[in-house]
């Protein structure tokens, strides 16, 4: 269903949820319903610290406080794409790192989201460089873990 | 501090992690890792200098065939990063399941759920 190919070498997170498309789409983008689930366990993001301006070249803003200690963490990126109900994406212009959100009608009030993630610095946008890309950053994560399980012997 | 871009970049190329991988066996020298490759030396040691410049790598300065070392802080480094990100938003979708249950059932709109 999705029109576009996604971006290489994505970290990618997929979830079914039990609502229409349209409102969980809107869920992403206003911060009445944001207030309720941006931040991970633990971390809450008050309503009054999240400002969403939903159109490409707008910003989403948001602080999460963690509920233990208070430490805040802002999160800010740009809008690329505003496809109500179906896409969007964003970029967080520190770290170059774009999030796009796919949101396919499953039928019966079922949406799937997809959250694919590239992480782009600068230096790497040429298409070579992202042609490096395509081989998921994910499974090499989990890879990774072998390696790293697998240290003990080895000095 | 930023390190994570310079270890993604060098991460990006299969060729450099393949290098990695073998770098978690043990040290090896530029023709030992030359070896499993169709590449000239020259081309091994490009992507070698990339590894290094991202940390994820050092080379001996003193032994004459200047064993690369795999730097495990870099590349757990960027593991966590990868662990972490997955986890906000395993979190984030578990709260917004919840959510968009309780507001349905605040609107009626799927009528009653069985679960709860």
């Amino acid at each position: 269903m999705t029109e576009h190919p996604p971006d290489a070498g994505e970290l990618t997170f997929t979830r079914v949820f039990d609502a229409p498309r349209d409102l969980v789409f809107r869920c992403m983008i206003e911060p009445g319903h944001l207030t309720h689930f941006w931040g991970p366990a633990g971390v809450s993001t008050p309503l009054d610290k999240i400002s969403v301006d939903a159109r490409p070249g707008g910003v989403f803003e948001s602080v999460m406080v963690n509920d233990a200690d208070g430490s805040e963490y802002r999160l800010r990126v740009i809008y690329d794409e505003v496809v109500a109900p179906e896409r969007l994406a964003w970029t967080d212009p520190d770290t170059g790192m774009i999030t796009t959100s796919t949101f396919t009608d499953l039928g019966e009030s079922r949406t799937e989201v997809t959250i694919h993630q590239v992480r782009v610095p600068a230096p790497l946008r040429s298409p070579q460089a992202q042609a490096g890309f395509t081989t998921s950053l994910d499974r090499f994560a989990a890879y990774l873990s072998v390696l790293a399980n697998n240290e003990g012997g080895t000095a | 501090m930023n390190t994570l871009d310079g270890t993604f970049t060098a991460l990006a190329d299969p060729t450099r992690r393949a290098i990695v991988a073998r770098l978690a066996l043990g040290d090896a020298t530029v023709n030992e890792l030359a070896e499993p490759f169709d590449m000239s030396l020259p081309a091994v040691s490009k992507h070698l200098k990339v590894l290094e410049r991202s940390g994820l790598i050092s080379r001996s300065r003193q032994a004459q065939f200047r064993p690369c070392h795999l730097e495990r802080a870099a590349l757990d480094a960027a593991a966590d990063w990868i662990a972490e990100n997955r986890r906000i938003w395993a979190e984030r979708f578990d709260k917004l399941d919840r959510h968009l249950r309780d507001i349905q059932r605040a609107s009626g709109q799927h009528g009653e759920d069985q679960d709860r």
